[in-house]
């Protein structure tokens, strides 16, 4: 059959030792380089990228995919021990993870995020030797309209993966939303709330919110108990680094389901591999008996996100390959890599080159592999960290946060944002609001309204045609079907509140 | 982290064997220019783009055969916002001794004057031109089952249908956006403008067929196009391109006025000294001319400029023709 | 979570028929941002036939984010809810300044005082930090993001202040 025959030429090229091993440093200098917090996945992407310009095309394209799943992993990893995500998709692993690490359970985290996302690696490889092409159908079915309504699915997840009230979680999603708009109108050019600083032009980057609400505030708000108090709970606490049975039982099929959920929509350009994460998360809390776990150190609340955000990794070289489109940042630096590598990525590297569309697709699958295998041992070291007095440890880690959010544009008025952003954020956190649906609403805002004022360019004004799509409909109908499961057990929990008090 | 250093070492000794190599070589005018004590210090180009993209890629291969040349590390700083105007912001306001320099572009140096109102520079006045580097074509693109089927149906069909017709761009103040506004203004017609985040969505939108047109560099259209995903009707320059050669020019298909081309040029912060301009220009000069980066050039769809384009004086008329040529645009009125 | 030092009853300055001040502030700053918003965002064009102007969806929003504020800060005068958080000065200033001292020194004086210096300066955000032990991790730290960013990725950074280089 041609997959096998194709699967295994890709393998050929994949497995010969230098490619190997190009892959392996790969994984590994983008886990040591992501792992340090404040140093984000595209920014470690960014960094590592001229490494592999010396290479030939095949290995540099191997290499590259092993830095980007170890600049993933190791963004998961200060999700998990130290509350600061990497990138946009792994947000919602510091609800759940970082819990975990406050319950001494960093380890197991650690390692179900591994596994969960070798897992979701192996399914999705193996779908995109299965049905990568025709999938691209799906991508090009997706117009304006519908991703206008996927946004707003998006959002949804977000208010239904809050912890606490839901009326603040909507403010949040508004106000990061009306964050999103900042910098240049995409229509006219017009500067929006800028106050005529040129570094906003652009508008508010995730990496300097993300950094500012979510380092840079925990830093701050872990200051206020004493820098110890806290933090010691935490290192006497550690019980085992690898998950137990009932850890892995529970796990597994909150990893088959993240799996699924991320592949479908990784395929997605723009935004599906966010959405990938939020959804999968939400979909697990939907499903468990008790949805009260989650938000409080719950296992599949890091195997779904986990395992979706690495398979939304993986599918969205489907979009890349068979079009040429890169979906997201990391994808666009791939295209770069590819450019100054002399191949025009698209159908016809396909067909001309399949020895490298297939090598890359194995190597993913190997580089997978090898971020089990670095992580696994390596999980003993993450965790041996958190036992760094965090007197210590905090000053290092608002120098890395700097340098990191420093080296994304070279701007210093990025790192004064970054600085303005916790303390904002850490007005937030003891106002009970929560960051995760803020910085969600921040990265969903600019695809939500283009892709708004797009379909109404092209309806010509008429706003039915979110209705009258179908896609589009089904999607908003799915929507707003969870917005009221997410509201009304809220509802219920007031009149039940109600009742108790009058009968007290 | 020794793999890093290994490499960095490897480089050190490339740039090391060039220097050996280049040395023998020229006469009585490189006397002059290596007379001249510049550069002392490692060369910061700023480039107004993301890392890995075609202009990147360009001042890239430029900039690495340049070094050798000099014989001073040259860093290549991506600098990105608001279309480039604010690394050319930046450089308009460094220390003007050639150790900083910017790639400065069709819209940083032309197009933005016009577009955007409260530039804090001015293209034609801020800095030193030191050369031209690149030229790349813009191709007119449509949606494979456009009705017109050459440039004159064209014409006649989106005057016909102006209302029903959606046109992309990639975003404001984009190269996309400029050559398109020109041909609006060229033809007479005002379409409903739909703007995209980027040519990867505006040119996917194309494929889809959700918008009927679109205008874009060579580089970013050729793998649709080969894969017969989208048409072009016309390339936007003097010549047919051999990436695209069934694609007639402006002038073969009667739109002769129908000429934009995303070209990059070197230019220093004004007050540079003209010894360092001419000797950076020497060194571009030379960079162009060497066979590899020729072909990698050729490959991204770039055309290399003659030997008596590249002067300073060249691209100083350039950047005066385009500012002139934009703001008319920008205003309404056909350049 | 109980962060007032225990035995001190502290005296809520909000009135009695503020019930939750926690939320009541929370949503009056909210509308605060918001107005704020509609100001900054007053001198962008609206609607224009069936286009969105630049400001429509700044104004949209921030309409709604006043709206909620307001629901929010009304549910903290009628539902009963927390008290205000007590807020610390001590890390949020120490911290907010090193992060300024980073953004301020990188571009004059380079990587190495600027990580450095900022080292310092955030570890004044806490009364734990022993001087000796902070100096020496400053040092070993400075150098290794010297070794790892400038020579090992060769990030466009300058090392020393640029004063001295030229």
């Amino acid at each position: 059959m041609d997959l096998f025959s194709n699967l295994a030429l890709g393998f050929q090229v994949a497995a010969s030792p230098t490619n190997l091993l190009l892959c392996l440093i790969g994984a590994l200098v983008g886990t040591l380089i992501g792992v340090l917090p404040g140093i984000g996945t595209i920014a470690t992407v960014a960094m590592l990228l001229p490494i592999t310009f010396g290479l030939p095309p095949v290995g540099a394209l191997i290499m590259l995919a092993g830095i980007y799943y170890g600049a993933q992993y190791g963004g998961s990893t200060t999700s998990i021990l130290v509350n600061i995500p990497g990138e946009a998709t792994s947000v919602v692993t510091t609800l759940d993870g970082f819990q975990m690490a406050k319950q001494g359970r960093a380890g197991p985290a650690l390692a179900i995020a591994a596994i969960g996302s070798f897992a979701a690696g192996c399914f999705a490889t193996v779908l995109i030797a299965l049905v990568g092409q025709p999938l691209t159908s799906v991508a090009l079915a997706f117009g304006p309209a519908e991703y206008f309504s996927l946004m707003v699915l998006g959002l949804v997840f977000a208010v239904v993966l809050a912890r606490g009230s839901v009326l603040k979680a909507l403010a949040m999603i508004v106000l990061g939303l009306l964050l999103s708009t900042v910098g240049s109108d995409i229509e006219t050019g017009a500067a929006r709330m800028t106050f005529d600083l040129p570094e906003l032009a652009d508008g508010l980057g995730f990496a300097t919110v993300a950094m500012g609400v979510f380092g840079f505030a925990e830093i701050i708000r872990n200051l206020d108990f004493g820098a110890s108090a806290d933090r010691e709970l935490v290192q006497q606490k550690i019980t085992g680094l690898m998950p137990t049975r009932k850890d892995l039982s529970d796990a597994a099929p909150a990893i088959a389901r993240g799996t699924v959920l991320g592949s479908i929509l990784g395929i997605l350009p723009g935004g599906g591999a966010v959405i990938a994460s939020f959804a999968a998360y939400t979909l697990e809390k939907k499903i468990a008996r008790d949805p009260k776990r989650f938000g409080r150190g719950a296992i599949e609340g890091v195997a779904a996100p986990e395992s979706a955000n690495n398979a939304a990794a993986q599918t969205s070289f489907i979009p890349l390959l068979t079009l040429g489109i890169p979906p997201n940042a990391v994808m666009a630096l791939m295209v770069g890599a590819m450019t100054i590598h002399n191949i025009v990525p698209g159908p016809q590297v396909m067909k001309n080159q399949p020895e490298l569309v297939w090598g890359m697709i194995a190597s993913m699958w190997i580089g997978n592999l090898m971020l089990l295998v670095i992580n696994l041992p390596l999980v003993g070291v993450w965790v041996r960290l958190l036992r760094v007095p965090y007197r210590l440890m905090f000053p290092a880690i608002v120098i890395f946060c700097c340098i990191g959010i420093y080296s994304v544009n070279n701007a210093p008025v990025d790192v004064v944002l970054a600085g303005a952003f916790g303390l904002i954020g850490y007005w937030l956190v003891k106002h009970a609001f929560e960051p995760a649906p803020l910085l969600l609403g921040m990265v969903l805002g600019p695809l939500m309204e283009d892709n708004l004022r797009r379909a109404l360019l092209i309806a010509r004004g008429d706003a039915m045609v979110f209705l009258t799509r179908p896609l589009s409909a089904a999607l908003l109908a799915v929507a707003v079907g969870l917005l009221i499961l997410a509201v009304l057990p809220m509802l219920r929990r007031k009149r039940d509140e109600v009742f108790v008090e009058s009968e007290g | 982290m020794k793999l890093l250093g290994g490499l960095i070492a490897a480089r050190g000794v490339a740039i090391a064997v060039a220097l050996l190599w280049s040395t023998s070589a020229w006469a009585a005018d490189q006397d002059r220019l290596d007379q001249i004590d510049f550069p002392v210090r490692t060369v910061t180009v700023v480039v107004p783009f993301a890392r890995g993209g075609p202009t990147d890629t360009v001042a890239r291969l430029i900039a690495g055969e340049m070094a050798k040349t000099l014989g001073q590390p040259i860093e290549v700083e991506n600098v990105l916002g608001a279309g480039g105007t604010l690394a050319a912001t930046r450089v308009a306001h460094a220390t003007p001794d050639g150790h900083t320099l910017i790639v400065g572009h069709m819209g940083t140096h032309g197009s933005a004057a016009a577009l955007y109102p409260k530039l804090g520079y001015r293209p034609d006045k801020d800095f030193e031109p030191v050369a031209l580097l690149t030229e790349m074509p813009v191709l007119l693109l449509a949606r494979k089952d456009f009705p017109p089927k050459d440039m004159t149906e064209f014409e006649a069909f989106v005057k016909a249908h102006t209302d029903n017709i959606n046109v992309a761009h990639a975003g404001f103040g984009s190269v996309s956006y400029a050559s398109c506004l020109l041909l609006d203004r060229l033809l007479g017609v005002d379409p409903t403008a739909v703007p995209f985040n980027g040519t990867g969505p505006a040119l996917q939108a194309l494929v889809e067929g959700q918008v009927d047109y679109m205008c874009d560099q060579i580089v970013n259209a050729v793998p649709a196009l080969r894969q017969g995903t989208i048409k072009a009707y016309v390339i936007a320059s003097s010549e047919r391109d051999p990436a695209v050669p069934q694609v007639p020019t402006a002038i073969e298909a009667g739109l002769p006025r129908f000429r934009v081309a995303a070209w990059t040029g070197l230019f220093a912060p004004r007050g540079t000294p003209e010894p360092i301009v001419a000797k950076l220009n020497a060194a571009v000069s030379q960079a162009l001319d060497q066979s590899d980066l020729r072909l990698r050039l050729t490959d991204l769809g770039g055309i290399i400029p003659r030997a008596d384009q590249r002067l300073p004086a060249g691209l100083a008329r350039l950047v005066h023709n385009e500012i002139a040529r934009w703001d008319d645009v920008a205003r309404g009125s056909v350049p | 979570m109980d962060e007032a030092p225990s035995g001190v009853r502290e005296r809520s300055v909000f009135p009695n028929w503020i019930r939750g001040p926690q939320d009541f502030v929370g949503g009056l700053a909210l509308m605060a941002v918001a107005a704020f918003a509609l100001w900054a965002a007053s001198d962008l064009g609206g609607m224009h036939g069936f286009r969105f102007g630049p400001g429509t969806v700044p104004r949209l929003l921030a309409v709604l984010l006043l709206g909620l504020g307001a629901v929010i800060a009304a549910g903290g005068v009628f539902a009963e809810g927390e008290r205000l958080a007590k807020f610390h000065w001590r890390g949020p200033l120490f911290v907010g300044l090193a992060i300024l001292s980073f953004a301020v020194t990188i571009r004059p004086l380079g990587l190495v005082i600027a990580a450095f210096s900022s080292f310092l300066i955030a570890a004044l955000g806490t009364p734990e930090t022993r001087w000796g032990e902070t100096v020496l991790v400053g040092i070993v730290l400075t150098a290794a993001c010297c070794g790892l960013f400038v020579y090992g990725l060769a990030l466009p950074f300058a090392l020393w202040p640029v004063a001295l280089t030229q």
